[in-house]
């Protein structure tokens, strides 16, 4: 256990029980460094999760309190707990592709319309990998997945046509990033801005899954290759030798994505549990009866 | 006592700020559309916060959010919203959340009809999510003094065996308007127990005890107790695991702290009983009105007939029915439902009258009470149903 464990984590869930290559640790320490460098401390941070991989492998592993919910509604589990927690306490829910994207995309639209504060990190592994490897919702183009044995021919939310975080920032989010999960400093500092923001944060990682997405896929379970792959999936001009071996199941029409800072309007618009907290708080009881029904509010 | 004359769903709502509800959640739906409406106008006043969700999961898995933080929460549908509801139940069911939900029952299948009464859900309510290994709470009332009445008690029951509690009503209950009575000072109050004591938080470290007991705090989370709430199997502390034996012992509590306690929960109205009459006319919610009218005059008339009228109906109350009287189950559906629960809880000659969207007449009831005299069979009645 590393230093920043220690602070943060709790023994019993160390090692984490992910593939051996999985990305998602590296996600997970990502969030902890922001953490630490702002300062937070264990009792700063109610800590949610989803389901599939980035869900129950990073549940409880958080020193403070943890949550888990259904599939795809833990965004509406933490929309309700907004109105219960003070202002000062932070709202983190580590979640996957298709719990985000998928199953729970209504519920987080609609707390990004609300502009909730929460920070949302979904740690996306290309495709429902916990089950198997099914393609998701950011599984590439043409890629042969479990499901897809044929290369996959439905258009997903992760593309120079259609981005997800297009949608989400439309649908009013106030900050929005987008990161390789081997990203340093750069993802840090943006996981940084997303919690301070007082509004609804989405900070959407890609990491590598080798057990599934790279081995169906890719054809491919050295790590180094396919590190190298997803890298120039931001970095289209990056040098890959094997790329044209590694792109004979996946579509390289997929390879224009934007790295880094999406939206920043942290502290634009606000949040609509505090607005409603204080519009609560300031009501005059002793107003007139609202909608005239002769019972008056007050009654 | 300040008497009013209100609605099923104004008593409701005045009953839930009575108790101490903090946050609501909930989406128009008809018949529960007044309960959301008179929340908007009501709970702020109160200080509470009202938030129309995006749609029924969204709106039960707020409330469970806000209950989770350590709010008085609840929520309010109909039988379409009730099975969207299955998710979230399933989750404060296992994460032992107290959250308080009414449904108005109304007829179905489907969207049905929906400003008539019904009694669809009987089952919904004991099977409301997928899994099984848990008992529920369910109470029913059969007008607005008995939704007042209970819409407190369910806060209290779901505090105390920190699970979600269903007032399952029924669209006459909901619409109707009757008088009530509302504590006016805190003498009142305090005598019918109200408002409820503050929730308390579990400070852990075992959040999850292997017993039966009640009275337990429940799991709150932002308060620094390192307490986890997830939809896995828990350990005491609340981790995830796969366990056998520990999925065993979990389920043996949600199911035994209901079963072991139940006589908190039970509750029942005995009328003309008391000479043991040998035929015995079974209702819950707003028919349990119709029926105890019928017995009245059937007595009057020199029928010796009596009535159950439940009004909690989960867990079952089996030891209401013996064997050797003859049941007559009237309830608002036509496929039956409580009176399957019945024939197993009695292991007797069972009858059933369906009505739906509307009540029968006692006259109707009188007729088929009459024949079950004497080892008689009711005759079919309309569209030849066959009675069981």
């Amino acid at each position: 256990m590393d230093k920043l464990s220690e602070k943060y984590l709790r023994p019993k869930k160390i090692p984490s029980t992910a593939c051996s290559g999985c990305g998602l640790g590296q996600v997970h320490k990502r969030v902890l460094l922001a953490m630490d460098e702002l300062g937070l401390n264990v009792h700063d941070v109610v800590w949610g999760t989803g389901i599939g991989c980035a869900g129950r492998q990073t549940f409880n592993t958080w020193k403070g309190d943890n949550f888990a919910g259904t599939h795809g509604r833990v965004y509406a589990l933490a929309a309700g707990l907004r109105m219960a927690l003070p202002r000062e306490k932070k709202i983190v829910l580590t979640v996957g592709d298709g719990d985000a994207f998928g199953i729970g995309l209504k519920h987080l639209l609609h707390c990004a319309r609300r502009n909730l504060d929460m920070t949302v990190i979904v740690a996306d592994n290309f495709g429902y990998q916990s089950t198997g490897g099914q393609f998701g919702l950011t599984t590439p183009p043409g890629s042969v997945t479990d499901s897809s044995p044929y290369g996959l021919g439905e258009t997903g939310w992760l593309g120079p046509e259609l981005d997800i975080l297009e949608i989400l920032k439309a649908a009013g989010a106030t900050f929005l990033a987008r990161h390789l999960s081997l990203d340093g400093k750069a993802s840090v500092e943006n996981v940084k801005r997303a919690l301070l923001n007082p509004g609804f944060s989405l900070v959407h990682f890609i990491y590598p899954c080798l057990t599934h997405f790279g081995a169906v896929s890719l054809s491919e379970r050295d790590k180094g290759k396919v590190i190298t792959w997803f890298k120039g999936l931001f970095e289209p001009g990056a040098e890959n030798p094997d790329l044209e071996r590694l792109n004979r199941r996946v579509d390289p029409g997929f390879l224009k994505l934007k790295r880094g800072l999406y939206v920043d309007a942290s502290g634009s618009r606000a949040d609509y549990s505090q607005s409603l907290k204080d519009w609560t708080k300031n009501l005059n009881r002793d107003g007139p009866d609202p909608v005239g029904t002769g019972q008056g509010a007050k009654k | 006592m300040r008497k009013v004359f209100d609605t099923g769903n104004a008593a409701i709502t005045e009953a839930a700020i009575l108790a101490g509800l903090n946050f609501y959640s909930g989406y128009p739906i008809t018949p529960a559309t007044e309960i959301a409406e008179n929340m908007s106008r009501r709970l702020p006043m109160a200080g509470g916060y009202y938030l129309q969700a995006e749609d029924e999961t969204a709106a039960f898995h707020m409330a469970v959010g806000a209950a989770m933080g350590g709010m008085r929460a609840m929520t309010s549908t109909s039988g379409p919203g009730y099975v969207l509801y299955a998710d979230p139940y399933g989750w404060a069911i296992g994460s032992e959340i107290p959250v308080v939900i009414l449904n108005a029952q109304r007829v179905g299948p489907v969207s049905g009809i929906t400003g008539a009464p019904g009694q669809g859900e009987f089952y919904l309510s004991r099977y409301p999510t997928h899994g099984g290994n848990f008992e529920t709470i369910v109470l029913a009332p059969e007008g607005v003094r008995d939704a007042f009445e209970l819409t407190i008690e369910a806060f209290r029951l779901a505090e105390r065996f920190r699970t979600p509690v269903t007032v399952l009503a029924d669209q006459l209950v909901t619409d109707g308007w009757e008088a009530f009575e509302v504590p006016e000072d805190a003498f009142e109050l305090e005598r019918l127990g109200l408002p409820l004591p503050k929730r308390k938080a579990h400070q852990g470290p075992d959040f999850y005890p292997r017993s039966d007991g009640i009275d337990i705090p429940p799991v709150v989370l932002g308060r620094g107790t390192g307490g986890a709430c997830s939809d896995w199997t828990p350990t005491e502390e609340g981790y995830d695991t796969e366990e056998i034996e520990a999925q065993m012992k979990h389920s043996y509590r949600l199911i035994y702290k209901i079963r072991n306690n139940r006589q908190l929960i039970d509750r029942s109205v005995l009328t003309r009983m008391e000479d043991d009459p040998p035929v015995v006319l079974v209702s819950y919610g707003s028919p349990s009105r119709v029926v105890r009218k019928a017995v009245k005059e059937g007595r009057a008339k020199g029928l010796r007939v009596g009535a159950i009228s439940l009004k909690s109906l989960w867990p079952f109350q089996d030891a209401l029915f013996k064997k050797d009287k003859i049941h007559l189950v009237v309830e608002l559906n036509h496929d039956g439902q409580l009176v399957r629960e019945v024939q197993r809880a009695s292991g007797g000659r069972v009858h059933f009258l369906g009505r739906c969207g509307e009540l029968p007449t006692v006259s109707e009831l009188l007729e088929i009470a009459r024949s079950l005299f004497g080892g008689g069979r009711p005759r079919p009645i309309k569209n030849v149903r066959e009675a069981w």
